[in-house]
């Protein structure tokens, strides 16, 4: 419940107008609803009084039907504004909420991104942020307006029939739709949270199945592999009935809390009118407004069932949230002095968090302006590590970097992101067209600076194959195999023109010929960028004037 | 967008068509559980005739202590049956619907899993995981609120405008005026609510998988500086969006708002006529009597349930609309034709006798046939098939490893011609080197052989030189490598793949462009891998475009460009 509560504040921060206006239309509906049955009641038994008694021709009859008729009209009129605001709400929470989400975990660490890249997380991230656009619609404004107007509903009955009559039927109501609220809070969220398992593992069983199955058939795994997908669609069918059952019950309890206070408004309500208390029309008025009174939790049962899975995705999406990023840098204006080595790392260690010993261990290197250099040896030697250490990715454990002669400590992260470019060794494409793909880190560049990069990346052809600069990537950058992405993300980082460039394996499966050219093109392109290439081949070493060597 | 809609709805449709089938196998337990659906609103007229009874007495007069606890007891009790009946109806539509989307889903696996891994009808394994996992679902709201919803509508209003009719014409008519216009208006809606529905839907699926997108690209665009470009971008899409989607919501809500319109107008227009006639006012609409207060105050109560099944049938739409959209999908899935693939796929004995293969007239008909060169390939050979791409070379190991069947000629493995009794045994002596590595979701050990001894699994990781790629890993043999674990990279993976192969202990290796993709170095030791592998008299087929290693093997079958018949 804290989880959820939290989003929804987040939610509510976000969109407070929007959502103020949908409450308080949502309350319009739900009052005039109330006040239309009240008056029906109330007219037709107050008519049928009057015509008994021989009154008719004296029974003001005009103000309570234009009242009926103004109140269905109203409250058509009302449930429409509630409709589209509502809806404009949503909208803008299902914004509201991604972007927040978006810029909680850019603050995060390096290592906590990187893991986050490919994780289960990510992939029950879209599901979980649409079981949470809910919440505020299905959930909070309903409670929010059921609650206000069982209070108006509460203070109105009191005035117009007996404080008794109004405790007894609204207070017996409110209880009852509260404890079957708590009931689902409580049950809901088991059954859910393995459905949500069960689904997950029925995909990625059912992918593993289909995409391996030639491996699976060859090693006579195939069978074993039919049924743990079997067993998956089982433990989500029992998952499922378990939360049905719950949804049912609760639809249950609602129903019968409703029945027995309408039935108390009832009987209360005639044995006051028996004892003179009230009018016989007053106690129309009351059963009337009763029923009515049952409608207001109606809006809610919807977000009721889904409360389970809100519950469980408000858990992760907070989790995700919740992690204290991490600090980068005091935002001091650093001045690069261009005559200092471009970087200067000296005596550094570093230790990953749990490794037994430092990958890292007294390393020492400087980077003249304008040189290249090769950091070579084997894998696993700490190369990819040095450039992130680099880039600020990572804090070393001891040791100093300065970059253009300033303590990394000293870089904002703009100016940071700014002078260096890192190549890791994995990067993402995303959705888009290829222009779209190579100006994410510059927008300003021209078609020409577009068409001169991916020439130096050896990627113009096949480019110009795939149908040119606005031809678009698939998810993922899918439609260019995994050297061609490599290379567009190389081309990406060269638009920026970064004066320091940390390259991780830029040529790994490249020929030699291919490998050869796009370091020579890298040269001429950023003729006066330092450069530091990671790779345990010759080919790019061969470009850089200078090797040092990592073991 | 409109006759679109129109066509889908119509009784042609083969979607629409497809979704009764879907439920014809339960539909007797169906109506059964919809016919109890329809009491619950049936129960309310009962209540309401107690109700206007008290009220009626009540304005004539004191009623009797007893008399009333007995009435308001009744009312309870028929509120409280009505309560339970309906969980109980919605329990048993549930429970149905639930079982009859396990059945779809679970022979849908089974079908998938009998398909032979390359016949090229395959589906998307992603789009097909996701429908089985959570798009049959979005039936069971069809089931346990559309259909039924669908009876009350046909029932409810029909038994309440008959009620009315007795008592009063006048209120007959009025709701029989606002009643009739409801499925016209309702058809305007479902097909505004449809339309505007699933576009909302489609636009939250693009904002969602371009969240995904950019939180799976966070590392680069923060490395490159674009991270308030990112957001900024993103709140301007999800605003243009917001602007689309509402102008569709405004039409499909305006037209509700006519549709409630009508039943709010029906139900003052009776409260206001009831009214009228009650003071003496009015002196029609009445058979002989006039309407009494209690006849009052039952249409009255009555008046909102002739409308309710209505409304309760536009929340239900947009389920249909997405029991279509999923109908029409599984339609095409069983649609497609299906390659099978021999055997079990299940765990075998070894087939006994010298691994030889013969194949004799090979031809696999895709649409158009594709023939292959007869092949005799003796135990110990190792084979380099190669041709252009779309030559049939993956078709052609697939053949050989007896994951799928030909369309015509034979193929003999020890002796013994290849066919769904010798399948599974024949596939026991091979290992599968595949071109694209598919990781298993769990951890390394359980990819590689699940029942392997460290020992065993330390010496095939050896001869593959793949105890460096283990060791890199966090946790060794334990990683957990598919879509939810670690990366490996591609020549690391065939490292592994190798390594699985040798640990197999094949008589014969099938391997499908084991070199692709790698670097000069990183191809040179699978090469040599591969060879020392042939020394030991594994008899080696590859399907390969590097020279390099074809050239090392001791025969070479060129296919031919596809279309064209071997020389």
């Amino acid at each position: 419940m804290r989880h959820l509560w939290k989003i929804l504040m987040l939610i509510w921060r976000a969109e407070r107008v929007a959502l103020l206006r949908g409450v308080v239309l949502s309350i319009t509906v739900l009052v005039m609803g109330l006040a239309l049955l009240g008056l029906s009641g109330w007219f037709i038994t107050a008519a049928g009084l009057a015509g008994l008694l021989g009154l008719g021709t004296t029974f003001d009859i005009f103000r309570p039907s234009a009242g009926v008729r103004f109140l269905a009209i109203g409250r058509t009129a009302a449930r429409y504004g509630e409709r589209l605001l509502n809806h404009d709400a949503t909208l803008r929470a299902l914004a509201a909420l991604r972007v927040r989400l978006m810029q909680a975990l850019a603050a995060q660490g390096w290592e906590r991104l990187g893991r986050l890249r490919g994780s289960e997380m990510l992939n029950r991230l879209g599901a979980d942020v649409d079981a949470l656009d809910g919440a505020m619609l299905r959930l909070a404004i309903p409670a929010v307006a059921a609650g206000v107007t069982l209070g108006l509903a509460l203070v109105v009955m009191s005035l117009l029939t007996t404080p008794l009559l109004a405790i007894a039927s609204v207070g017996s109501f409110t209880l009852g739709g509260v404890l079957a609220l708590i009931w689902v809070t409580m049950r809901a969220r088991k059954p859910s949270r393995r459905a949500g398992r069960a689904v997950q593992a029925l995909r990625i069983r059912m992918i593993d199945l289909l995409r391996a199955k030639a491996d699976l058939a060859v090693m006579g795994r195939l069978a074993g592999a039919r049924a743990s997908t079997l067993a998956a669609s089982a433990r989500l069918d029992a998952a499922r009935a378990a939360s049905d059952a719950v949804e049912h019950r609760a639809n249950g309890r609602l129903g019968a809390t409703t029945t027995i206070a309408t039935t108390i408004a009832l009987f209360l309500g005639v044995m006051s009118a028996r004892e003179g208390l009230i009018s016989a029309p007053q106690a129309a008025l009351g059963f009337f407004v009763m029923l009515a009174v049952a409608e207001t939790l109606a809006p809610l049962r919807r977000g009721l069932t889904e409360l389970g899975a809100m519950l469980d995705a408000a858990a992760r999406v907070d989790h995700l949230l919740g992690d204290t990023p991490e600090p980068r840098g005091h935002a001091r204006a650093v001045r690069p002095d261009p005559m200092a080595p471009a970087l200067e790392i000296a005596d550094l260690r570093y230790r990953y968090p749990g490794a037994a010993a430092p990958v890292v261990d007294g390393f020492t290197l400087r980077v003249q302006p304008g040189e290249a250099v090769a950091l070579m040896g084997r894998s696993g030697s700490g190369k990819s590590t040095v450039l992130h250490l680099a880039a600020g990715l990572i804090a070393p454990d001891s040791g100093t970097i300065r970059l253009a002669g300033r303590p990394l400590a000293d870089w904002s992260e703009e100016a940071l992101r700014n002078h260096v470019g890192l190549l890791p060794q994995r990067s993402t494409l995303m959705r888009g067209t290829i222009a779209e793909a190579l100006r994410l880190g510059a927008p300003e560049a021209s078609e020409a600076d577009l068409r001169a990069v991916l020439e130096v990346v050896q990627l113009a052809r096949v480019i110009a194959e795939r149908g040119g600069l606005d031809a678009n990537l698939a998810e993922a950058g899918a439609g260019l195999s995994g050297g061609e992405a490599r290379r567009l993300a190389l081309a990406r980082l060269l638009l920026r023109r970064p004066r320091l460039l940390l390259l991780d394996e830029p040529t790994e499966g490249l020929d030699d010929a291919t490998a050869d050219r796009v370091m020579a093109g890298l040269r001429d392109f950023a003729p006066r960028a330092s450069i530091l290439i990671a790779t345990h081949r010759l080919p790019p070493a061969k470009a850089a004037r200078r090797i040092a060597a990592m073991v | 967008m409109m006759t679109d809609t129109a066509r889908n709805m119509g009784k042609s449709d083969p979607a629409a068509h497809h979704l009764r089938e879907m439920c014809g196998r339960d539909a007797a337990q169906l109506r059964r559980g919809e016919g109890l659906w329809v009491l619950p609103p049936l129960l309310w007229i009962g209540q309401s005739a107690v109700v206007a009874a008290i009220f009626a007495t009540l304005l004539q007069g004191t009623p009797g202590l007893p008399w009333l606890i007995v009435m308001t007891g009744l009312f309870l009790l028929i509120g409280l049956v009505r309560v339970g009946l309906e969980t109980h109806a919605a329990d048993r539509l549930t429970r149905l619907a639930r079982a009859g989307v396990r059945r779809l889903r679970d022979d849908l696996v089974e079908r998938e899993t009998r398909r032979a891994p390359h016949d090229p009808a395959r589906p998307d394994s992603a789009a097909l995981a996701v429908l089985l996992a959570e798009k049959l679902d979005h039936l069971v709201p069809y089931i346990t609120r559309y259909r039924p919803a669908m009876l009350r509508v046909m029932v409810v209003p029909l038994t309440i405008l008959v009620l009315a009719f007795w008592l009063s014409w006048a209120v007959g008519l009025v709701l029989l005026i606002s009643g009739p216009l409801i499925p016209v208006f309702q058809a305007l809606v479902g097909l505004a609510a449809r339309d505007a529905s699933v576009r909302q839907m489609a636009e939250i699926g693009t904002l969602n998988s371009a969240l995904l997108d950019r939180l799976r690209g966070l590392v680069d665009i923060r490395l490159l500086g674009a991270t308030e470009r990112m957001v900024a971008g993103f709140r301007d899409r999800a605003e243009a969006l917001r602007g689309s989607t509402m102008a569709v919501l405004r039409v499909a809500f305006l037209t509700s708002a006519v549709l409630e319109l009508f039943a709010a107008l029906g139900v003052a227009m009776v409260a206001v006529y009831v009214g009228f006639s009650l003071l003496e006012l009015i002196d029609f609409g009445y058979w002989q009597d006039p309407l009494t207060v209690g006849e009052g105050i039952f249409l009255l109560l009555l008046a909102p349930a002739f409308f309710e099944p209505m409304r309760e049938l536009a929340a239900a739409w947009h389920d249909k609309a997405a029991a279509l959209a999923v109908a029409d999908e599984h339609r095409a899935l069983q649609a497609r034709p299906l390659r099978p693939l021999p055997g079990t796929g299940g765990a075998a004995d070894r087939l006994t006798g010298a691994p030889a293969i013969r194949t004799r007239g090979l031809m696999v008909d895709h649409g158009a046939p594709l023939r292959f060169p007869d092949l005799d390939i003796a135990a110990g050979d190792s084979l380099a098939i190669t041709g252009p791409s779309g030559s049939g070379k993956t078709m052609l190991l697939s053949l050989l490893a007896g994951l799928s069947a030909p369309d015509a000629g034979e193929i003999e493995v020890a002796g013994r011609p290849l066919d769904d009794t010798t399948t599974d045994g024949w596939r026991a002596r091979l290992a599968w080197v595949p071109q694209g590595v598919h990781f298993l979701s769990g951890s390394l050990r359980h990819n590689l052989a699940p029942g392997a001894t460290a020992e065993e699994l330390a010496d095939a990781l050896g001869r593959a030189h793949a105890q460096a790629v283990v060791q890199r890993l966090p946790r060794g043999l334990d990683t957990r490598l598919g879509e939810l674990g670690t990366g490996v990279s591609g020549g690391e993976a065939r490292r592994l793949m190798l390594a699985r192969a040798i640990h197999a202990a094949p008589d014969v290796l099938i391997a499908d462009e084991p070199t692709a993709d790698l670097d000069p170095e990183t191809a040179q030791e699978v090469t040599q891998q591969l060879l020392a592998l042939s020394q030991q008299g594994v008899t080696l087929i590859i399907a390969t475009h590097d020279m390099r290693l074809a050239n090392r093997m001791t025969h070479r079958l060129e296919l031919p460009p596809f279309g064209e018949e071997a020389g």
